[in-house]
């Protein structure tokens, strides 16, 4: 096999040219404190989450997991809904690595489903690694998903159907919650959207190598990522799949799924892979490898032509998920 | 990317955001990105749409700041900021706003444009050659025995417009050229055009066309023919052909416009009709010349009174006293035959110039 990566789509890599310097490919852990505070997040998070007023925007403080601070919930619920009773609700897990991020990043995606939709979102805020390892993030994740379940009516939401959604630490937190959310027998989500979902500690496969250096999130990076939210045990014998979906060994009994990943990335490979296990274990998923992206593409240039086929893709699976 | 082009910008002066959008268009053109992704990048970079348009390579390109593309009907506003694809050309790429441009956007423009020039001469094969370098096409357009699809072809290879009108023009010297309408001023007021100056108000430098690069009249004596459109230029050309039988070196010898616009003639064009040069001229035509043969200063002075509107602007126009104007006057009618002075002699006067010079053309 050939480590020559794929090209990236010819617009996606002149975005990258534009984002270099606010987002290097590699993060290591002495940079995470710098990134944080830096422009790229500030950026990522700073937008009007009201969507020209087709939102009202809450932000409730509700209990944490036992023993643990409480969390923070983002509510954002459609000041006008086309229709009268509960509606659906977007559970969105944020991005960032485990180690970045707050409950505004990458919100602008489910805002804009949301509004296609009639749907409220809900974004939940979680203690980030390495300050707080496994399982701290995944619990947080887990207690803001069972209040949302929990207070549905209050917020005028359909505790029947939830969707839970993130895009790359988010998506892989999304999918570890679709686990947890079976195993626990706790509320059922309709569905998960797993967006770049970082699902493998072992971060071993072709396309980690293939990427090294390039786009957004290399193998460096996830290494970063994966060892402040597992310490020594990241790619040892003993990693929880709530940690690590792709160690769960039994992918049976889950919600339908969709996945997309560019074919330039990182996490490609463990993507493809997760969609396939689940096939094999008779599951539904849809899986969407988007060529030449690279790590959040969509997130980072929704203008681009791929991005639009990519939002297109996601808003249609929702809408089949949803449809009454 | 908007609100990333936008931090940055925030972010950065305007400098460090040229920079980027530098970068931006050289990584575009690097991976040979397409048309339509390096328009999105001016609409996207600008937050404002972004159109492109090369009529001569048939390509009608329009993007939204959400990056979707939604072509639009109308013409882009002359006003909006723009760039040629080529040093001479007309403008191509537009950013649909009506502010001046920023410095920011004035990179993204000639960014943009330099990019889009690459991608269409790669794909598209070389610009439209100059009506003026290219006799053999225009003689195409101009053949009303060509079939249309050759003359349409001829003319997108001209870089006209096949949707937008129009002019034949015929120079008495050298080959007949072509000009889109959009080059040339609306026509003015129908009047004096047959004493106007040398240089004709109409006529003026580059403006926003169809991607011609001939934008200016040729010089010396022109016959313009109407705005049609394109495959109706064998009749402008024919018009053409007449106007430039009106027109005159503006010497002493020989008065007159040096510019004559077919539509601008009316009921005078009828005369090139009947008049054939070389033809036994007629009675009025044979005073005149013997008016002319008479005196050097005869011809000019005819001339100022049939083609300005008052005696007092003749005489200024020919720098001669009002009274010394009315002494030449009153020696012309002897010769002639028929007073000047009156509507009806001036008139008649007017057509014995025209008649005159229609006949030595």
């Amino acid at each position: 096999m050939t480590l020559t990566p794929p090209p990236f789509d010819p617009e996606l890599a002149a975005v990258l040219e534009m984002i270099k310097e606010t987002l290097p490919p590699k993060l290591t852990m002495d940079e995470i404190e710098a990134t944080r505070n830096g422009p790229g997040i500030e950026m990522l998070a700073d937008m009007d989450l009201t969507l020209g007023g087709a939102f009202e925007v809450e932000d409730r403080i509700v209990p944490g997991p036992e023993n643990a601070p409480d969390i923070s919930l983002l509510i954002c619920r459609p000041v006008a809904p086309a229709t009268d009773g509960p509606l659906p609700v977007i559970y969105h897990v944020h991005g960032g690595g485990m180690v970045l991020g707050n409950n505004r990043v990458g919100v602008d995606a489910p805002l804009r489903w949301a509004k296609e939709l009639g749907a409220v979102v809900v974004s939940v805020e979680y203690r980030l690694a390495p300050e707080n390892p496994y399982p701290a993030p995944i619990d947080d994740v887990y207690a803001g998903l069972l209040w949302t379940a929990d207070h549905a009516a209050e917020i005028g939401a359909d505790a029947e159907r939830i969707v839970i959604a993130g895009a790359s630490a988010g998506g892989g937190l999304a999918a570890a919650l679709a686990l947890l959310l079976r195993d626990r027998k706790g509320p059922q989500p309709v569905g998960q959207l797993l967006m770049c979902p970082m699902l493998d500690d072992r971060n071993d496969t072709p396309s980690v190598h293939q990427m090294e250096g390039l786009g957004v999130w290399d193998r460096t990076a996830n290494d970063t990522g994966w060892t402040a939210l597992l310490g020594e045990q990241r790619g040892g014998p003993d990693v929880s799949p709530y940690a690590a979906p792709a160690r769960a060994d039994d992918l049976t009994g889950l919600p339908p799924a969709f996945l997309d990943v560019g074919s330039a990335e990182t996490f490609r490979d463990e993507v493809v892979a997760y969609a396939t296990r689940l096939w094999h274990a008779g599951g539904v998923a849809e899986l969407h490898v988007w060529p030449g992206g690279f790590h959040g593409f969509d997130g980072f240039a929704p203008q681009a032509v791929l991005s639009q086929a990519c939002q297109t893709a996601q808003l249609s699976w929702l809408r089949r998920l949803l449809a009454e | 990317m908007k609100e990333l082009a936008g931090r940055l910008t925030a972010l950065d002066p305007d400098a460090g955001a040229a920079v980027r959008v530098i970068a931006y268009f050289d990584r575009l053109a690097e991976h040979r990105a397409g048309l339509e992704a390096l328009v999105r990048g001016v609409a996207v970079l600008a937050g404002c749409p972004a159109r492109l348009t090369d009529a001569g390579r048939r390509v009608h390109l329009r993007v939204e700041t959400d990056g979707r593309r939604r072509d639009a009907d109308q013409p882009p506003d002359p006003a909006w900021p723009s760039a040629a694809l080529s040093p001479d050309g007309a403008p191509a790429l537009w950013l649909e706003r009506a502010e001046a441009p920023s410095v920011v956007d004035a990179v993204i423009l000639e960014r943009a444009a330099a990019a889009i020039r690459g991608v269409l001469d790669r794909t598209r094969g070389r610009a439209p050659t100059a009506p003026d370098d290219d006799p053999a096409l225009v003689e195409t357009l101009l053949d009303a025995t060509a079939p249309e699809q050759v003359r349409l072809h001829a003319a997108r290879r001209l870089g006209l417009d096949p949707a937008a009108p129009a002019h034949a023009i015929a120079p008495l010297d050298g080959p007949p050229r072509i000009l889109a309408a959009a080059a040339l001023r609306e026509p003015v007021p129908v009047g004096g055009r047959l004493s106007a100056p040398e240089e004709p108000a109409r006529a003026k430098p580059a403006a926003a066309d169809a991607g011609s690069a001939t934008t200016a009249l040729p010089s010396g004596r022109v016959g313009v023919g109407p705005a049609v459109p394109v495959l109706e230029l064998p009749g402008s050309w024919a018009a053409a052909r007449t106007a430039l039988r009106f027109t005159a070196d503006g010497t002493p010898h020989a008065p007159g416009p040096r510019v004559v616009y077919a539509d601008e003639l009316g009921g005078i064009g009828l005369l090139a009709e009947l008049v054939v040069p070389g033809a036994d001229p007629p009675p009025d035509v044979q005073a005149l010349e013997a008016a002319v043969a008479d005196a050097p200063w005869m011809l000019t002075t005819l001339h100022a009174v049939a083609c300005t509107a008052s005696l007092r602007s003749a005489a200024v126009e020919i720098n001669v006293h009002h009274s010394t104007l009315q002494d030449r006057l009153g020696h012309a009618e002897a010769l002639l035959g028929w007073p000047v002075r009156t509507p009806q002699g001036r008139l008649r006067l007017q057509l014995a110039l025209t008649v005159r010079h229609l006949g030595r053309a």
